[in-house]
């Protein structure tokens, strides 16, 4: 069962006076429990593809693109859908991890709580929300830093942080920004194999942004990018791998 | 909630909000100071201004008021009047003892003691025995200290004992700054120089007027003094000179008198009993009532100026019906409050017009809060930009992220204008101390008696005019935020995060 599709992505960027295309006409199906990765070099395109299947941003107007979440539009949701359905359908995790500074590694995590439930529901319910941060930190092997700051965390622990917090809400979808690009090879592993274990016991629907083909490989399929265009994923392990013994 | 959290962290240990809360305690602070010296030294003046003229004037000036005991009698019965005094103005010249010279003055003849019971003459009497040194007069040099009692009595009934005639003499009782005898010194009491007056004697000329208005004669009579009043307001107290009344209506030919035939020859000679000559004596065809120019008012407790005036004109026009034209027409008499009389209402405006514009001043002034608030917040919106791509990112909506900003910006204003409502109250209940310790210590005298004419700075805070600036305090910091918050929603979430 297809879970998002985007057909025909376009998005431009405007630098100075200069439209620069990233996205010409890109299109995506994710079925719901697949693990897709998006290989790309540098500027190819992938971040921004992430963030318009996330609905965190938009693709140009006018170009035909569509992008169907369960079959519905984003283009058709209201701001405040889409701010929920950000909230609630879709975790993010990036590269920098992006954790609020001032907040612990518990509150980082019940953030999306924090917003989904608003002031009164999360004081009904903060006892319920409080027992799955932590159940999922623990799953993290967080445990013990739920009452740190992220300056006070390795940089592992405050991707694993970002992870929890993604996934806190329950997301049908969730979107890794190259997760594990900011980390040395053994602390990358390590977040990768907690993905892994997350998509293959709970199911989770994963497109992941990658520019190394190994971590691509752990993927259900891959896609390319390649002059703002998806290419088969087929494709793109020859390349790839020519490229690396290169 | 996110907002509640993230306002509380952003706001514990940064040294910006801090500095956003103290420009709020100090405006706060400064308005309410400012206004309320001033809104206390402005009711300190209408008090004083009302002093001499209690709550509402019945006013028929030159020809004056006849049967004004009658009318005084009706307008005590009123549940709204307090009391009544009868008045005359009148103005005239005063020659003082040398080096003094004669000036022009206002003369009021007034009843001591029912002019008390409507204006509490009493307390303004200068010279009264005090019974404790003014904080500031050390070497214990005011001159009250060691005055008699009975010089308050004396100055209250407008009456002097003359050992000469072991008799009452009618006295003046003049303001203190009328004789140019006296100087007010740094300490806050009066100095006498040249001469005490109140044992001087003065020359009072008065010009009875016909009623037509035309001069009919110089009246000039040599008075002892008997006291001197301080109102506050300047020019009552270097201006006016108060008579006994009866004296200044026999002055002015406001006395009652006999009237007697027009055509009366004044060299007839008629023959008595005896056969002896005699000159003619006049047939009284009238009694002419003694009159008063103004009749003062006090408001019973509880009523204002306005309702006893509205009552007093009606009172007036019942006197004027039962009178059968015997008085003035109750159309043309004048009756005002106070506070409407022309003097008044010019001086009092002047200050009023003083106090707005030094408000709006520091009013503007204290907008610069706003300002800081709102630079403090753009610049908190730029270091947290990366912040808000987050929260956007997690679902928290354009509104959401706003009212993040604005509730820290109404958190600076609620948390600086508290603080700046107790700087203030602490201040202004401690003005007086703060002000005698500037003067000693560093010779600032920001409010000199010499020149204010108070001795203690009014020091206290209406409840109202507090909300007022706390409410202003928090509405400005919201201001300040509001521009910052609304950037803050609509920064694009893409751009945000990749923000470095």
């Amino acid at each position: 069962m297809t879970l998002i599709s985007a057909h025909n992505l376009t998005k431009t960027y405007r630098l100075g006076r200069v439209d620069v295309p990233v996205l010409r006409g890109v299109d995506v199906n994710v079925e719901r429990g697949e693990w897709l990765a998006v290989l790309g070099a540098s500027g190819s395109g992938k971040s921004t593809l992430l963030h318009l299947l996330g609905g965190l941003d938009r693709p140009d107007k006018g170009s035909g693109s569509t992008i169907e979440f369960e079959g519905r539009s984003l283009a058709d949701m209201s701001a405040r859908e889409l701010d929920r359905h950000r909230n609630t359908r879709v975790g993010f995790v990036f590269q920098f991890y992006h954790l609020l500074p001032e907040l612990t590694v518990l509150e980082n995590t019940a953030l999306g709580s924090m917003i989904r439930y608003g002031r009164i529901g999360y004081r009904m319910k903060a006892g319920e929300v409080r027992k799955r941060a932590n159940e999922i930190l623990t799953e993290f092997g967080l445990e013990h830093r739920l009452r740190h700051r992220p300056a006070e965390l390795s940089g592992g622990e405050r991707q694993r942080t970002a992870l929890a917090r993604a996934l806190m809400n329950a997301p049908d979808l969730l979107l890794a920004d190259e997760p594990t690009g900011n980390l040395d090879r053994k602390t990358g592993d390590r977040i990768l194999e907690s993905i892994e274990r997350f998509h293959k016991e709970h199911g989770q629907t994963i497109i992941m942004v990658t520019h190394d083909p190994l971590i691509a490989e752990r993927a259900d399929r891959c896609i390319r990018l390649v002059d703002g265009l998806a290419v088969d994923g087929a494709d793109v392990d020859a390349e790839d791998h020519v490229a690396l013994s290169s | 909630m996110y907002q509640t959290l993230l306002t509380r962290r952003y706001l514990i240990g940064r040294v910006m909000p801090l500095l956003a809360i103290l420009a709020v305690v100090l405006c706060t602070a400064m308005v309410l100071i400012v206004w309320s010296v001033m809104a206390g030294f402005l009711n300190m003046l209408l008090a004083q201004g009302r002093a001499l003229m209690g709550d509402v004037v019945v006013n028929w000036p030159v020809e004056g008021i006849p049967y004004y005991q009658q009318l005084i009698e009706d307008l005590e019965n009123d549940p709204l009047c307090e009391a009544a005094a009868p008045t005359i103005e009148a103005p005239g010249l005063m020659a003082l003892p040398e080096p003094g010279g004669t000036r022009l003055v206002q003369i009021v003849g007034v009843d001591g003691p029912s002019y008390d019971r409507v204006t509490n003459f009493n307390e303004l009497l200068w010279w009264q025995p005090i019974d404790e040194a003014l904080p500031k007069d050390t070497d214990e040099r005011d001159l009250r200290l060691r005055v008699p009692e009975q010089m308050r009595t004396e100055g209250l009934t407008l009456r002097e004992f003359d050992p000469e005639t072991e008799e009452l003499r009618s006295a003046v009782v003049t303001g203190v700054w009328v004789s140019g005898f006296n100087r007010r010194n740094r300490a806050g009491f009066i100095d006498s120089y040249y001469t005490f007056f109140p044992t001087e004697e003065v020359t009072v000329s008065v010009l009875p007027l016909s009623d037509r208005g035309a001069v009919i004669d110089v009246a000039a009579r040599r008075f002892p003094v008997a006291n001197e009043f301080q109102t506050g307001l300047y020019d009552a107290d270097a201006n006016s000179v108060l008579i006994e009344l009866g004296a200044l209506q026999e002055m002015l030919h406001m006395d009652a008198a006999e009237r007697i035939e027009d055509d009366f020859d004044y060299l007839a000679v008629t023959e008595d009993d005896d056969g002896e000559e005699n000159f003619a004596q006049p047939t009284v065809v009238a009694e002419d009532p003694a009159r008063v120019t103004s009749i003062l008012l006090r408001a019973a407790e509880g009523v204002t100026p306005a309702q006893l005036r509205d009552r007093a004109k009606a009172i007036y026009a019942e006197f004027d019906m039962k009178m059968d034209g015997e008085v003035p027409p109750s159309d043309f008499v004048k009756v005002e409050t106070w506070e409407e009389r022309p003097a008044v209402r010019t001086f009092i405006g002047a200050v009023k017009k003083e106090m707005a514009l030094l408000l709006s001043l520091f009013g503007f002034i204290s907008m610069t809060a706003a300002f800081l608030v709102c630079a403090i917040f753009w610049a908190m919106v730029s270091e947290k930009t990366r912040d808000i791509g987050i929260l956007r990112a997690v679902g928290a909506s354009k509104g959401g992220v706003a009212w993040l900003f604005l509730r820290y910006g109404l958190v600076i204003g609620f948390v600086g204008s508290m603080f700046g409502l107790a700087v203030s109250y602490a201040i202004v209940l401690n003005i007086n101390p703060i002000h005698e310790w500037l003067g000693q210590a560093l010779g600032i005298y920001v409010w000199d008696p010499e020149i204010y004419h108070f001795t203690r700075i009014p020091s206290e805070i209406e409840p109202l005019k507090a909300s007022y600036v706390f409410i202003g305090g928090v509405l400005f910091s919201l201001i300040g935020a509001a521009i910052p918050a609304i950037n803050a929603s609509r920064l694009d979430p893409v751009r945000a995060l990749r923000f470095e």
